[in-house]
């Protein structure tokens, strides 16, 4: 290991502060785990070269001078901070709106505290509050100031956390001992690791899509419904599958159109759009797919150009677009049956970020509007029924013919 | 609470002189000749403008009344919490001008108007406001409307909860004496009327007053006559206030305390919570349930602006043994302020509501939002407790709930499981251990499942503009699809609530008051797991192989219809030619005295009820499967409906 041990325990600013928190929680019994980045990081660094150096007087991992020590606490109210403040610590709580209520419905409640800073010396505990959401996940919100705030209370550009709000799978947790401290810390420190570089969250845009539905009511009729709950569940199986195989996937076309614009399911929409990077591809996701009861109904184009999957549920189809990355665009591809013509659409770069659609966790382009308006227009918001996938689109583009031999592969009916 | 603006509807009471200031002129221009031309001309013109001015304030008042009784209905008699615009602090003196009339009363307190009622009809007999001596604030507003009887015990009951020191404005609207006895004279007198006792007949009032202290004035105008009311009168007057330590009490520093001391500053009411010495606890920890497995349920409770109602709710629930106060949340259907109150006041979380739309769908769609929160709040539940605030809650309520719960997971052929029992009256409920499987909804504390919710309710709950019943609607077959809820024979909930959508006194006293609420702890049920489909099915054979046929010659109307006996099995067989037949039934359960205007507590054609501490089956012949046990020598009992006319008398 190139890192050296050699700060010591008795003079660390940061040892002596976090074991002092650490003391005022575990008398409250509060169930925190470590979230600290660079903490993590070295611990991970460090499990591939040995599994203990035995010594318990080397500090490794909380005595170099630095500013914050990030944990996670789950869903509860901190209701100690006079005992914090008694043991010497200055504290600051930063609330916001529960994004629980923040439905269709213009419900507002009590302002739930997202972040809590511990400040003593020179070295401040950063607790993340973290909330179960429907999707089965965990979430925490964004670090906001508000007017009257100390902004100068800490460095607060340089947190791990809060610049956005994020998703997380619930850890798996294990007792971990650290520089002669007893915390709890992630088990699979390197896939949190992981979880934390993806993890920004956004919201679907409740009130404008309340506003969406006073101008077009919703289709409450049976065949709406029975539609609505069929696409539910073909999405949530769908993301079963590709979770499974660690495939990342977004809601595409008219399914993320009815995620940005209504927050629900588009219900003339027939089917359920996803997209997935080309790089990810395997033929695993064939089999899976089919092995969960899902056949695949077509497949269009192959691994290097245009590739398309189709796969059939009950009365809904799963459409699976693949996208390949140029250097200043996105592009998926078509192909028209009766004539082996290429079609191409194509998108501007996004980055992908968690959202909550239909008690579920899933991704979508972060920055949704120029996604949604490359494909539809900037007429998105007034819905159409009537719609054909080779013209209607607003970025869609001819991109010549399948040559006659490839037919057998690139047109795949079943 | 940002979005809340105080007293949005409240506008300044400017008084209407500018029109008798109009007719003066007009006097004044026809008593000259030179001009009286001009004048006809100009008479014509103002009439005209004056007939366009009444009419357009006639229309405007109309609706006004029109968007008042929509808000009435739902929001109840007692009107939402205003606060005095202007900051009072600074100043040591308010200016309070308290107005009585037959039509109209108004009180402004430093220029603001904090009580104007001019609607007809509506608001007849004493107005109370209560003020806050240190701040000046509103803390309390009632009407009671004692023209009519018992209105001067509320208000008795009211006045007496109200804290020493506190500053009392009274006016009358229309009349306030009728049903105004001796005993609430006296009290006024008490406190410093020189009125009240000779108060009478369409007699006009006010009076402001320091509880416990100083009369800051008091006027009256008698009624010259039976068919006349007394002169408006307007009384003016300036009260002192009081510092600030002077109006609060000395509780110990605990953060109960703390939440008690900012309610106790800001609403009235609500008696000995806010005692000085003695107050009224306000965190109650019941002994936990041993194996609670209701603990992580969340707990729903719907709530309106009854905000005293709310307070009786959550006491009673609070208190429950079991109970998780981490997963309440109060909904609360508009941006209120006293119900939110109180739910601080235990602590609790509340949320509250945008309106949407009115009467029935606004309760409706209030209900929809509520239950889709509590599950966003809860991912992870499986099931909701759902509670209104007009409900008292059993001390077993949890317990109950945690013996049963688990039946909605096995059995899917339940539909929920309600702590209600329509026909459970004094009379006819009596067995705390037992409890039924039937085929009706009765809501009033209930236990819904989250898939089915999810999966079935919400996706096509009513929208706003049905103005649907969310209970009628959840009860339909298209909903229910014939699956059946648990009950218990002794409800586990009393509804208390007298005002409110679909109800009124009258209404509550012939079908809810005499209703049977649990009291004994940890009530062990016993024929829990009898209950699944087909498990009760084997206990309704046994039960009809076991009960003794009651004598059908007999009246069952009468009371020796049933022997003198306890313990004993009854059976019964009643007419009812098909599935939707309830004519018999619903004259047994008129003359039963029990709920009778729609068709509750059925299974398959059969009723369970107890009478005279026996256990009576009633089954529909040949309708019920169950009829088939009916001997061949036994004859229906049929019971004729009313003739139409005497419906129709009405």
């Amino acid at each position: 290991s190139d890192f050296k041990g050699s700060y010591s325990m008795e003079e660390s600013v940061h040892w002596k502060v976090v074991k002092k928190f650490l003391g005022l929680v575990s008398v409250h019994n509060i169930p925190l785990y470590l979230i600290d980045p660079l903490v993590l990081g070295r611990m991970n660094e460090n499990s591939h070269h040995e599994e203990s150096t035995g010594s318990g007087l080397n500090c490794k991992y909380l005595c170099a001078p630095r500013e914050f020590t990030t944990f996670a606490l789950l869903d509860k109210f901190w209701k100690n901070e006079k005992d914090a403040e008694e043991e010497g610590f200055q504290w600051m709580e930063l609330s916001g709106k529960d994004p629980r209520l923040a439905g269709m419905d213009g419900l507002s409640g009590t302002e739930i505290p997202l972040h809590y800073i511990f400040k003593l010396q020179n070295h401040a505990i950063h607790l993340v509050v973290f909330y179960e959401r429907s999707g089965n996940f965990l979430w925490h919100g964004q670090l906001r100031l508000k007017q009257n705030a100390d902004k100068k209370f800490v460095h607060f550009r340089k947190l791990h956390f809060g610049r956005y709000p994020g998703a997380y799978n619930r850890p798996e947790l294990h007792l971990a001992s650290i520089d002669g401290l007893e915390i709890r810390v992630p088990k699979e420190i390197a896939n949190f690791l992981e979880e934390v570089s993806h993890s920004r969250f956004v919201e679907c845009r409740y009130k404008e899509a309340r506003t969406f539905y006073q101008v077009y009511p919703e289709d409450t009729s049976q065949d709406a419904m029975e539609f609505k709950k069929k696409a539910k569940d073909l999405l949530h199986q769908a993301a079963k599958i590709l979770n499974r195989q660690e495939v990342p996937f977004w809601l595409s076309s008219g399914t993320c159109l009815g995620w940005f614009r209504q927050c629900n399911i588009i219900p003339y929409s027939k089917d359920v759009d996803l997209g997935i990077l080309i790089k990810d591809y395997k033929v695993d996701i064939i089999t899976a797919f089919q092995q969960a009861g899902l056949p695949l109904k077509h497949k269009f184009g192959k691994e290097d150009d245009s590739l398309e999957l189709s796969f059939q549920s009950t009365g809904v189809k799963l459409d699976v677009f693949f996208f390949y990355e140029e250097d200043d665009y996105m592009w998926n591809g078509g192909t028209q049956v009766k004539t082996g013509k290429k079609f191409k659409y194509i998108f501007p770069k996004f980055a992908l970020c968690w959202t909550e659609f239909l008690e579920l966790k899933v991704r979508v382009p972060c920055k949704t509007l120029p996604y949604v308006e490359a494909n539809y227009g900037k007429n998105w918001e007034i819905p159409v029924t009537s719609w054909d996938w080779k013209s209607s689109p607003a970025n869609v583009q001819e991109n010549g013919i399948w040559p006659l031999g490839d037919w057998d592969e690139v047109i795949q009916i079943h | 609470m940002d979005e809340w603006k105080p007293n949005p509807r409240a506008k300044p009471f400017v008084p209407r002189r500018h029109r008798s200031w109009l007719i003066a002129w007009k006097y004044r221009l026809t008593g000259q000749r030179s001009v009286r031309r001009l004048c006809q001309t100009g008479a014509l013109l103002f009439l005209l403008v004056t007939v366009i001015v009444n009419i357009k304030l006639i229309l405007d008042t109309r609706r006004a009344v029109a968007e008042e009784e929509l808000v009435q209905d739902y929001d109840n008699i007692i009107p939402n919490m205003e606060t005095a615009r202007r900051p009072s602090h600074g100043r040591k003196v308010l200016d309070i001008e308290v107005y009585s009339s037959r039509s109209k009363v108004y009180v402004a307190v430093d220029g603001t108007t904090v009580l104007e009622d001019e609607v007809k009809e509506q608001g007849r007999g004493i107005h109370v406001i209560v003020l806050n001596q240190a701040t000046g604030h509103v803390m309390a507003k009632r009407v009671f409307d004692t023209y009519s009887p018992h209105e001067d015990e509320a208000m008795i009951l009211f006045l007496n909860m109200v804290s020493r020191g506190r500053i009392l404005l009274f006016t009358i609207k229309d009349e306030g004496s009728f049903h105004l006895k001796d005993t609430a004279k006296s009290l006024l007198k008490g406190l410093g009327s020189q009125i009240a006792s000779s108060l009478s007949w369409r007699d006009m009032w006010t009076f402001v007053v320091k509880k416990g202290g100083q009369v800051y004035g008091e006027k009256h105008s008698k009624s010259p006559a039976l068919a006349t009311w007394g002169d408006p009168v307007l009384l003016k007057t300036e009260v002192q206030l009081s510092s600030a330590e002077d109006a609060e009490c000395h509780w110990a520093h605990t953060d109960a305390n703390w939440r008690r001391k900012t309610f106790c500053s800001k609403v009235e009411g609500y008696g000995s919570i806010c005692s000085c010495k003695d107050p009224a606890p306000i965190e109650f920890n019941p002994d936990p349930l041993k194996d609670n497995k209701v603990y992580e349920v969340p707990v729903a409770v719907i709530a309106g602006n009854r905000p005293n109602y709310l307070y009786r709710m959550l006491r009673s629930l609070l208190s429950a043994q079991g109970v998780n106060p981490e997963m309440i949340v109060v909904f609360i259907d508009g941006y209120y302020e006293e119900p939110m109150d109180v739910v601080e006041l235990f602590g609790l979380k509340g949320v509250q509501h945008t309106p949407i739309s009115i009467k029935n769908a606004r309760v409706s769609q209030h209900y929809k939002a509520s239950l889709t929160a509590t599950f966003n709040l809860h991912p992870d539940a499986k099931f909701a407790v759902v509670l209104e605030e007009d409900l008292d809650i059993s001390v077993d309520f949890f317990s109950f709930l945690s013996q049963t719960i688990h039946l909605l997971e096995d059995d899917e052929s339940l539909y929920c499981i309600s702590a209600w029992n329509d026909q459970g009256y004094e009379h006819t409920a009596e067995d705390i251990t037992l409890l039924y499987r039937v085929e009706s909804m009765p809501g009033l504390g209930w236990v819904l499942k989250k898939s089915l919710y999810k999966d079935e309710l919400e996706p096509k709950w009513p929208t706003p503009e049905k103005l649907w019943d969310w209970d009628m609607w959840v009860r339909m077959p298209e909903q229910r699809k014939g699956r059946e809820c648990i009950i218990p024979d002794v409800s586990r909930s009393y509804h208390f609530g007298i005002v409110g959508l679909n109800m009124n006194g009258y209404f509550h006293e012939a079908y809810f008051k005499k209703h049977k609420l649990n009291t004994v702890p940890n009530v062990q049920l016993k024929n829990v797991d009898s209950l699944t489909k087909d498990a009760y099915e084997t206990e309704i054979h046994k039960l009809i192989s076991e009960a003794k046929v009651l004598d059908h010659s007999k009246n069952p109307c009468e009371d020796n219809f049933i022997p003198d006996t306890e313990g004993k099995i009854y059976i019964m067989y009643i007419r009812m030619e098909q599935e939707a037949d309830f004519t018999t039934w619903t004259q047994l359960a008129k003359c039963l005295h029990i709920w009778d205007l729609d068709v509750r507590g059925n299974h398959k054609g059969m009723w369970r009820l107890f009478r005279k501490k026996n256990h009576l089956l009633v089954v529909g012949t040949p309708s019920s499967p169950y009829s088939s046990k009916k001997p061949a020598t036994v004859i229906p009992i049929y019971l004729e409906p009313p003739p139409k006319e005497d419906v129709e008398l009405n």
